[in-house]
């Protein structure tokens, strides 16, 4: 394999890594969750007796994450007037995160 | 008529369109001239015993007693409130609306609607509530979400005036009912979970003028600063939210109102005992002065709030009749005090304590164990009560003639950390601690509905719970005790041993307060059905496609023989 066809493996490999979250956004996300949402979602997402379990939330539903916490949702309240979008996007990151984390 | 029969008149007929400071005084007083028709007071009395003489409800006609309305809130927050009643008029409150009901036919004559911002919730702790309203001279007076003062109109509930508390963006909410003692408007703020310093408000019932304001942590140069650390402004920032109607003694002019969490949980930024927090304050209500403190929990590391009813009674101690101030604290202890001074009498454990062995009788503080090192020291830790308490907000009830508590205890222990303490975000959560659940033994209750001895803190009957652990508030009636289960079961227990005698499946759960009171000579009970608030934060998952939310009011009465 020549040097090209190697760089063109490693832009490839690299380009579907970047699907997976950064672990710096991770860990914003995980601050956020641990400050705002572990009171009820549980901490580390291990005991949601009093909302949604967010080891359940399908990957692929990333709009409907995002905007149920900006917006607020059943007696979930809107998180849009003090999070940042990025911290939103963060706690998506570490949401989607969850099992390779603490595996389940 | 003469003239002074004229002035008769006119004072007659004052007194029966707006109640005075008297009769707030008399409401749950067990004298002659008891006016068991109304219900004025947060408590049934400034007392807060919950309890009631009545006895046409007893143990041998409860078969009988049967729903006679039922009015539809208009609200799936859920229902907390303790009703009042005045002339026959119902007045009942929830985080949205404000209603008046008549009694006897439970037809709706006013109805008040709040409009807060829908992001309000986000500093609401435990579930978006209010627990009542406060009534004096025409006015029904409520808190709102969105830390405001409100007094309307008792005949039409148009508003008379509002006034702004705080910003609920710092974190501030109201929740609680008000208290009016010697014609001040008191109130407390709730909102430790997000740093906001603690604080009692006196307001004039007339204008809505703050009259006072107490903050519950003193700031630099006050005494009771110095229990802070002097190098940084944990103080600022330090809890103690007010946020659970204190009781009042009219004869000694004092108000007793129970002062919350120190914040953050996680306690590396706040060495010291950090007063006034989770403490007892005996302050004059026109002033808001502090006469004297109790504090239960110095550096709270566990949140164990002290704002749980603080009930008033008589009690003999030693031989002798004491006044009393007695509280099932959340961290575990039952402890009577001598209110007229602040002097600790009793202090017994009620529920499974190992993050302190004992009270010291001496210095009155508890003598902490390996257990709070641990948690101190950030390790995870296997913690009894858990910090929700060996019981939560849900008032217990005192009953003067068998000089019994009666109360839903938690028997609960949680795998306690408290982790990094991180810089604080106004507006936002400031706790840091995980608090994850122990395996539990099969059978193993959940909790107890009990009778305590004050002094002793031993049971005279206890009824396990194996299934949902916190009931709804007690109510003392005659021989019997009413309370409610999250699963909307309306239920009567015999008093004298805890025995079911009767059950009515109300239309949601019930977390709120039940009262009874005559109207026309006919002994009713009201209570509102209501899933929300922290109970339903904790089991939301697991009631959700069980309870349906939807609050209403329900009264019962007997049916005739």
């Amino acid at each position: 394999m020549d040097l090209r066809a190697l760089a063109g493996v490693m832009l490839a490999t690299s380009s579907a890594f970047a699907q997976a979250p950064a672990p710096q956004v991770i860990q914003r996300g995980a601050d956020v969750y641990e400050r705002n949402c572990s009171p009820c979602h549980g901490a580390r997402m291990q005991d949601p007796q009093g909302a949604f379990d967010l080891r359940k939330f399908p990957h692929n539903e990333r709009e409907r994450f995002i905007a149920a916490v900006a917006r607020g949702k059943n007696q979930m309240p809107a998180w849009g007037g003090m999070l940042k979008p990025e911290d939103i996007e963060a706690l998506w990151a570490y949401v989607v995160s969850a099992e390779s984390l603490y595996g389940h | 008529m003469k003239r002074y029969e004229w002035a008769l008149a006119l004072l007659v007929a004052g007194t029966a369109s707006a109640q005075t400071l008297d009769e707030l005084k008399a409401d749950g007083q067990l004298s002659d001239a008891l006016k068991t028709d109304n219900v004025l007071t947060y408590g049934m009395g400034y007392h807060l015993q919950r309890y009631s003489p009545l006895t046409q409800i007893n143990r041998n006609t409860i078969k009988r007693l049967v729903p006679v309305w039922n009015v539809s809130l208009d609200n799936n927050w859920g229902e907390q409130a303790q009703p009042l009643v005045y002339n026959g008029v119902m007045y009942v409150t929830n985080a949205r609306h404000t209603v008046a009901i008549d009694v006897g036919t439970g037809k709706q004559i006013w109805k008040h609607t709040l409009d807060w911002p829908n992001d309000t919730p986000r500093v609401v702790c435990c579930g978006v509530s209010n627990k009542g309203a406060a009534l004096y001279n025409g006015r029904v007076y409520r808190t709102t979400l969105d830390a405001q003062v409100l007094a309307l109109d008792a005949k039409t509930g148009k508003e008379i005036w509002k006034t702004k508390v705080g910003e609920w963006t710092d974190g501030i909410s109201l929740t609680l009912a008000p208290l009016i003692a010697n014609g001040v408007l008191i109130i407390g703020n709730s909102g430790a979970e997000f740093g906001v310093r603690g604080f009692i408000d006196g307001y004039d019932p007339d204008t809505g003028k703050q009259l006072w304001r107490r903050y519950t942590i003193p700031a630099r140069g006050e005494k009771g600063n110095e229990t802070w650390p002097q190098n940084n402004n944990a103080w600022e920032v330090g809890g103690g939210s007010a946020w659970i109607t204190g009781s009042y003694d009219p004869q000694l002019d004092l108000i007793y109102w129970g002062t919350g969490n120190p914040a953050p949980w996680a306690s590396q930024s706040r060495a010291g005992d950090n007063l006034y927090t989770s403490s007892v304050l005996a302050m004059r209500p026109k002033t808001g002065e502090i006469v004297w403190h109790y504090q239960f929990t110095p550096n709270d590391a566990y949140d164990y709030d002290a704002c749980w009813e603080l009930i008033l009674a008589e009690l003999k101690v030693a031989g002798k009749p004491r006044k009393v101030l007695m509280q099932l604290n959340r961290n575990g202890f039952l402890y009577v005090l001598d209110r007229t001074n602040g002097q600790l009498i009793s202090a017994k454990p009620y529920e499974k304590v190992n993050w302190a062995s004992q009270v010291d009788m001496k210095t009155g503080r508890p003598v902490e164990t390996e257990i709070a090192k641990s948690i101190r020291d950030m390790k995870a830790t296997e913690h009894w009560p858990s910090t929700r308490g060996g019981k939560n907000w849900q008032h217990a009830a005192f009953n003067p003639n068998t000089g019994l508590l009666y109360a839903n205890t938690l028997h609960e222990g949680r795998m306690y950390r408290h982790l990094e303490t991180k810089p604080f975000e106004k507006g936002q959560r400031y706790q840091f601690i995980e608090n994850l659940p122990l395996p539990r033994a099969a059978g193993e209750p959940v909790g107890h509905i009990e009778a305590i001895d004050p002094l002793t803190a031993e049971k005279k009957w206890r009824v396990p719970l194996t299934d949902f652990q916190i009931w709804s508030a007690m109510l003392a009636s005659g021989d019997l005790l009413f309370t409610g289960k999250e699963t909307g079961e309306f239920i009567a227990l015999d008093a004298a041993t805890g025995k079911q005698l009767w059950q009515f499946q109300t239309g949601s759960g019930i977390n709120a307060m039940p009262v009874t009171y005559t109207y026309k000579g006919q002994q009713y009970v009201t209570v509102l059905s209501g899933i929300g608030g922290l109970y339903w934060n904790i089991n939301r998952e697991a009631l959700k496609d069980r309870v349906p939310q939807g609050g209403s009011v329900w009264t019962f009465a007997l049916l005739p023989e």
